[in-house]
């Protein structure tokens, strides 16, 4: 097992209203095993022992399903290895490398202490249309309705989205559209949610915009940032519903 | 008609809607691209010095000589089109600076070059599209078009500018071709790639075809 | 050594489980069941604390049945509760396979899974709803994994010898959570759930013996607060992390579990701690947590040490690789000592057999605490796409963390602490012993018995939140007078000071050990001593040694920063606070439980080819535990258990 000497260049702000600043740290002796969490963990520890106050971040499960771990490592969401950083290894670094760690940024996304943002906006999109309205209790057998092996994989594929928000913050726009792309389209593939396809996309789309989040530019930077491989197709998807949603609720059509 | 109107409002102000509309309306300056192009390539025609006319010079007096309703219409089409594809984009973009907070450190994973200076391009085109306007549509005498077009490249800074603005308008197509596809919904992992290609290839036949012209004239191939 | 002499009291609240034959209990049970007007049920305000499976599936059910709910979890999100770490499956009585699925046998396995140690009107009932959940998750939109005709597919999983697991690859947690959040979320943008991330339950508040309120930290900005309702749903999950190094989120506490303990809740059974067979194995000192691999795994990948101990030596110097020990040198130890379930053996059984072949001197992985899963044989039968197919996101997963290509070389798995089946004693309402604290999912007791079946958790975990709760529910609201009681009652004032002394006086010890240290302590300790295999030495050791790293704490801890904002020392230092509380009690109840089921193994009781030892005859019991003071013994409450639907058996997997 190696280890690492690393100098870390960290964004440090005490709440929401302080000047932050990035400050540098010396990271010594990192396994190369460890993860980069636990890299900050022996950072912290050394910190707490100095009387100083620890970085914060969010994290929690430490198995990259939670999507409670943020930071932008070098400029990139979760470092940019396709895992989330809880999932990111030391061994993809190289002794004697600074790196710089930042929250995730965007307007949407206050920042709430060093590292840790609110991003519940998200939570909000799905408030607003991320759902199948049903009750519990109401449901039929669930083999009544069969679902083409096809449809349920890409279903799958979009609903593997673990609402990290590394898509806004990886985005030049701070764009939302990957997050509720996904949603959108793991719902209106599903006969399941195929009745509420045309309100959901209208409720989400403007949920989002009113929230604050920018426009989407077709640069995928979300696509190569995302931990799960949660693709842009569910992007043009989402922009082929919302155009028909428009119709229907305009003329009619395709109702 | 109510319900229209409600919407047609939401559409217009909603992040997918505006951009649907850049998308069209780029669609549609695409093709004014490859019409005037195609006229643009009529300067090789015909032969200026022995004293008949340059084929050029006969595509803009056939130009001139439609009905003028004809003419204003198509002209302000394209006006129309064009200030809707700007000044959306402009908001656009305006939204999404508003929407970020910047990096100390900024790294990029995929994003091209030519799709990070889509504003920039933009506004280079458009400043060079103005002074093209003043050059030659508003300066010009279209019956003796070919002249004026080989005497305007002779001068080499007119040349150069005029090199960079395709330039320009190279890197905003190849950006933009893809991204029409994919904001009108037709992207898929399986044809974004062929996008890819086809978009730098019509970007690069366009713009190739636009420059030749330019240098043509500098190399003293159009005198 | 000294015995200790624990209270043991004769009283008992009623289990209040219905009479009648045990499949008619639960149809008997809501035919019966008080009701609450639509007009009336929003008068009723429903706390409930955490938001996983359990407590989000109850809160969005709750809500739609028209309750005014409130929710609370630590996390920033409700999406993010530890359910949705699970992976592997969740199980159901559909007999879609058309392989002699039933709810009696799916009720069968999961008594004789649990080691008889489990409430059978309650396992029943559980069965009974499986259906129901997976038909409600489906038309929640939750992608199931499919076969090509379309309709829905069911892997096997550990101690079934059927295919009843129903999947989302390898993220069945993950999707049946995402179901719930959804729901919920949709009932928060209705306007019928509160909800209160980032908040943490410090205590709870109890009015004139029921519980009516909590008291919260708001994680953001350190304030005490307090909300009071008419009945107070807890969903807080398990204790894992008493171990330090579990599978569990980092966050995972048994502070309100133990709050509610101290403010008379009994605790049932702690001892019943699960061990995950295949975790991946320990790396170093700095490590902050353990990374299970799925159970499911175990369907195609075959388990095995070397059999010398030679060549296991070579593997851990790195001296040789896996795949170059021939197949005559390699045990596969499941296969040869169970052969019917092989390496489906239940996660007891796995467990220990891991240990004690690496005890023997042939586990590998640098500490020697490791074996093999190999899917080798069924990549060469089933094609690496068919494999990847199924287990793709593990494998990459897997190979992520360690480095390691699974395709090519076996993976190393070893136990960890993943699941504890042991909680808060709760009635056949989810009710406590307090009345009006309700308990659901990992956090109570009732359903697992001494030993939890793979893809059981989140099977109970939705049942209690989905489809017992809304019915039982009732019957307390129904006794009681709407909104009787705000937080302008006494108790709410008291419980905040107490809270707020707690807080100040961990804040002002200002010594050197920061809360992980001492909670790495903890752990070590639990580990050894009251880990896969306890003695009655090991755990009086414990014993010995627990008060001597709870007085570290509280003399000892360092917590930097202040009590205003976001402070994550003072977090964890809270959370470590409740560990110390509460580990004696596991130690405790498994020195009181003097033989071995499921779980809770205990060295002096082993049959002869090393199988648990069960009695019967003098441990049919739940154990209940009613705290009486830190420096006093709890007293033990036994609500016996009869099995008249089961056969009491050796549980054998041979």
């Amino acid at each position: 097992m190696a280890t690492l000497n690393l100098t870390l260049k960290v964004w440090r702000q005490e709440n929401a209203q302080a000047q932050g600043r990035i400050e540098t740290y010396q990271a010594k002796n990192i396994p190369d095993e460890a993860s980069f969490l636990e890299m900050l963990d022996i950072v912290n520890e050394e910190l707490v022992h100095e009387g100083k106050e620890p970085i914060h971040f969010d994290h929690d499960c430490r198995e990259g399903i939670c999507g409670m771990c943020s930071l932008t490592i070098n400029g990139v969401p979760h470092g940019g290895k396709k895992v989330t950083t809880c999932q990111l290894h030391m061994r993809q670094f190289k002794d004697g490398d600074t790196i710089w760690i930042e929250p995730f940024r965007a307007k949407a996304f206050p920042l709430l202490r060093d590292l840790i943002v609110d991003r519940s906006a998200l939570d909000k999109i799905i408030a607003a249309g991320g759902f199948v309205d049903i009750r519990t209790g109401a449901a039929p057998n669930a083999n009544n309705m069969p679902v083409r092996k096809k449809t349920a994989d890409a279903a799958f594929d979009a609903a593997a989205c673990i609402g990290c928000g590394a898509c806004v913050a990886s985005c030049k726009n701070s764009s939302a559209m990957l997050f509720t792309s996904a949603k959108a389209a793991h719902l209106n593939l599903l006969p399941q949610g195929y009745p509420e396809k045309n309100k959901r996309v209208l409720a989400m789309v403007r949920q989002m915009d009113a929230l604050g989040f920018g426009n989407c530019t077709n640069q995928y930077e979300c696509e190569a940032a995302c931990p799960k491989g949660v693709s842009v197709d569910n992007i043009a998807k989402l922009n082929r519903d919302y155009m028909i949603a428009c119709a229907s609720e305009a003329v009619g059509v395709f109702s | 008609m109510n319900d229209i109107i409600t919407t047609a409002c939401k559409f217009v102000t909603s992040s997918i809607g505006r951009k649907i509309l850049v998308a069209l309306t780029g669609a549609c300056l695409l093709l004014f691209l490859v019409g005037h192009l195609a006229g643009n390539m009529t300067i090789y025609g015909g032969c200026a010095e022995c004293g008949g006319k340059s084929w050029i010079d006969y595509y803009a007096m056939g130009l001139h000589s439609m009905p003028a309703w004809l003419l204003w219409a198509i002209r302000l089409g394209l006006a129309a089109v064009f200030v809707i594809h700007v000044l959306l984009a402009l908001v656009l973009k305006y939204e999404n600076y508003n929407a970020r907070t910047h990096y100390q450190k900024e790294g990029t994973l995929k994003a091209t070059l030519s799709s990070r200076t889509m504003v920039i391009t933009g506004v280079m085109i458009l400043a060079f599209l103005l002074l093209h306007l003043w050059q030659l549509t508003l300066n010009g005498d279209p019956a003796n078009c070919y002249e004026h077009v080989v005497r305007g490249f002779q001068n080499p800074v007119c040349s150069a500018a005029y090199i960079i603005a395709i330039c320009c308008l190279f890197m905003h197509v190849r950006h933009g071709v893809q991204s029409v596809m994919q904001t009108l919904g037709l992207g898929t992992r399986k044809v974004r790639p062929l996008y890819n290609i086809v978009a730098v290839l019509f970007a690069l036949v366009v713009c190739a075809g636009f420059i030749s012209i330019p240098v043509a004239v500098l190399t003293g191939l159009l005198h | 050594m000294k015995d200790i002499k624990f209270p043991v009291s004769d009283y008992m609240p009623d289990s209040c489980i219905p009479d009648g034959p045990i499949e008619q209990k639960w149809t008997k049970y809501k035919r019966e069941a008080k009701l609450i007007n639509p007009n009336n049920r929003r008068k009723y305000t429903v706390l409930i604390v955490g938001s996983g499976l359990a407590g989000g599936s109850a809160a969005a059910t709750l809500a739609e049945l028209g309750y005014n709910v409130k929710c609370f979890c630590y996390q920033d999100s409700p999406r993010r509760a530890h359910s949705i770490a699970a992976q592997g499956g969740i199980n159901a009585a559909h007999n879609y396979q058309n392989d002699g699925d039933s709810v009696y046998r799916l009720f069968y396995d999961t008594v004789k899974g649990g080691d008889f140690r489990a409430r059978e009107a309650n396992v029943y009932r559980l069965a009974e709803v499986s259906c129901d959940i997976i038909n409600q998750c489906v038309a929640q939109g939750v992608p199931f994994g499919r076969e090509y005709g379309g309709l829905l597919d069911n892997r096997s999983f550990g101690g079934a010898q059927l295919k009843r697991t129903f999947y989302s690859r390898g993220q069945t947690g993950q999707q049946l959570l995402l179901g719930c959040y959804q729901a919920m979320e949709k009932e928060i943008g209705k306007g019928h759930i509160e909800m209160h991330p980032r908040t943490e339950m410090m205590d709870l508040v109890v009015v004139d013996g029921h519980a009516k309120g909590i008291v919260v930290r708001d994680l953001v900005t350190g304030e005490i607060k307090s909300y009071a309702g008419d009945t107070v749903l807890l969903a807080t999950g398990g204790y894992g992390r008493v171990f330090f190094l579990s599978t569990n989120a980092m966050g995972c506490n048994v502070g309100a579990a133990c709050a509610c303990w101290k403010k008379g809740a009994y605790f049932a059974n702690p001892c019943f701690t699960q061990i995950h067979p295949t975790c991946i194995p320990v790396k170093g000192d700095y490590q902050s947590k353990l990374t299970l691999m799925s159970e499911s795994l175990r369907n195609d990948g075959r388990i095995w040490v070397p059999k010398s101990k030679e060549t296991a030596e070579k593997i851990r110097k790195g001296e040789m690789k896996a795949s170059d020990v021939p197949e005559s040198e390699r045990d596969y130890y499941l296969e040869r000592k169970y052969p019917s379930f092989g390496n489906l053996a239940p996660r007891d059984i796995s467990s220990r057999a891991a240990k004690e072949a690496c005890d023997d001197g042939r586990g590998v992985a640098t500490t020697g605490r490791g074996v093999f899963l190999d899917f080798k044989d069924s990549i060469a039968r089933m094609g690496k796409e068919w494999i990847d197919g199924q287990y793709g996101n593990l494998f990459e997963m897997y190979e992520e963390i360690t480095d390691v290509d699974p395709h090519k070389e076996p993976m190393m798995i070893y136990p960890a602490s993943h699941y504890t089946m042991g909680g808060l004693w709760v009635d056949y309402n989810l009710m406590s012993s307090i009345p009006g604290l309700h308990v659901l999912g990992e956090a109570n007791f009732s359903d697992h018995g001494a030993n939890r079946l793979g893809a059981s958790a989140l099977m109970q975990g939705l049942s209690d939140g989905y489809f017992v709760i809304s019915s039982t529910l009732p019957t307390y609201l129904t006794t009681q007078k709407p909104g009787s009681v705000t937080t302008a009652a006494p108790e709410f004032k008291e419980a905040e000071e107490a809270v707020k002394a707690r807080i100040k006086k961990m804040m002002d010890v200002k010594g050197t050990k920061t809360p992980d240290e001492i909670h790495r302590e903890l752990g070590k300790l639990i580990w050894e001593d009251v880990g896969m295999g306890r003695t009655k030495e090991s755990l009086m050791d414990a014993i010995e040694k627990l008060p001597a790293i709870r007085d570290e704490f509280w003399n000892n801890v360092k917590i930097v920063g202040s009590t205003e904002g976001i402070n994550m020392e003072l977090e964890k230092a809270w959370r470590v606070a409740a560990f110390l509380d509460f580990a004696p009690l596991l130690c405790y109840d498994a020195l009181a439980r003097e033989e071995s089921c499921g779980a809770h193994f205990r060295l002096e009781h082993q049959l002869a080819d090393g199988e648990a030892k069960r009695d019967d005859e003098h441990f049919a019991y739940v154990a209940c535990w009613e705290y009486k003071g830190t420096d006093q013994l709890p007293v033990l409450h036994k609500e016996p258990l009869t099995f008249d639907n089961v056969h009491l058996a050796i549980r054998s997997y041979k």
